[in-house]
């Protein structure tokens, strides 16, 4: 089961509306190489890991994504929250309004809606972990396209942290993959 | 602005520093500075081109209470993780010991004193857990919760 913390993993406060980097943003919740494409990934894949190691890690990591996508749709929140109907128009969110109004929504930036088809579950370790490893690659490049776009430090700091996570997953993906090859997996 | 890694000045005040021979817990920075950095070992810090990570400042006594929290509870996370691939390892599980302890004793203090971060807190007279600010909210002053 899961117990909620009312604290976000690293603090967002996002003082500044930005419609441009909302919309970019929003791909890291619902886009291909998105949070919860992430998190939905490893939790899937958890039931099947041979042994206790791949079963704690895909857990705990998968827990940590969906604390990831809380902060994702945080930032697209408070970057859009006091924007006007003719702002977001502007920014290209309109037909974004005509569906969801200011709701966070799981689509990536190009408004495609999320779908489970941005992840597989094999129940060959090998395979599974091998897509972990290169998700986590993916998503780090993500991060870093976004940070490429932003110029605020209150969106800047969130989005630093998060692409570093990327990077420690990764590590440990890899450890976990490398240990099953030794094993004969 | 951009934090130089040098400019750092890490608060070990209420952590032991582990024996000098024993090279991974060496290796395993302070909870704040892991925090800033997005990751509590040392080695696995890979910067983007000119970006490092940013300083938090806490406005109130309630941001750096809850700060100090998320900070122990990034600790916690960190070390969760490669002790799921090392549990043998019981110098990393004893530092994660003393920090889900201190984290614990913070979050019964924040309780009495602002309201739950957990429903395992039940410091207050009266049920506070549906009281604004929530996690997403940046309203009224209240930045990290």
């Amino acid at each position: 089961m899961f117990k909620y913390v009312k604290h976000t993993n690293y603090p967002i406060n996002i003082r500044k509306k930005d419609l441009r980097m909302a919309k970019y943003i929003l791909t890291q919740f619902g886009g291909a190489n998105g949070e919860l494409a992430a998190a939905m990934r490893y939790f899937s894949q958890k039931f099947t890991m041979p042994d206790e190691k791949g079963k704690a890690l895909l857990n705990d990591i998968a827990t940590e994504e969906l604390g990831h996508c809380e902060m994702i749709a945080t930032m697209v929140h408070q970057l859009t929250k006091d924007a006007s109907l003719k702002e977001l128009e502007e920014a290209g969110l309109g037909s974004y309004y005509a569906d969801h109004n200011k709701g966070i929504y799981p689509v990536d930036a190009s408004g495609v809606p999320f779908t489970a088809t941005y992840f597989a579950v094999t129940a060959d370790p090998i395979a599974d972990l091998m897509e972990d490893m290169a998700a986590e690659q993916k998503a780090r490049a993500v991060y870093e396209n976004l940070i490429d776009l932003a110029k605020d430090e209150d969106v800047l700091a969130p989005l630093l942290f998060l692409r570093q996570r990327e990077v420690v997953h990764f590590n440990r993906f890899k450890e976990l993959y490398e240990y099953y090859k030794k094993l004969g997996y | 602005m951009l934090f130089d890694d040098k400019d750092f000045n890490f608060d070990f005040s209420f952590f032991e520093i582990p024996g000098s021979d024993f090279n991974r817990v060496d290796n395993i920075l302070a909870p704040k500075e892991g925090f800033l950095k997005g990751n509590l070992f040392r080695n696995e810090y890979v910067p983007y081109k000119k970006y490092t990570y940013l300083p938090i400042e806490p406005k109130s006594k309630r941001e750096e209470k809850l700060c100090k929290i998320q900070e122990l509870s990034f600790a916690i996370n960190d070390l969760n993780l490669y002790l799921d691939l090392h549990p043998e390892d019981n110098e990393a599980y004893n530092l994660m010991k003393k920090y889900v302890y201190e984290m614990n004793r913070l979050m019964v203090e924040y309780d009495k004193m602002y309201g739950p971060l957990t429903l395992d807190e039940v410091e207050q007279s009266k049920y506070e857990w549906i009281d604004n600010p929530w996690p997403w909210d940046n309203e009224g002053g209240h930045m990290y919760v």
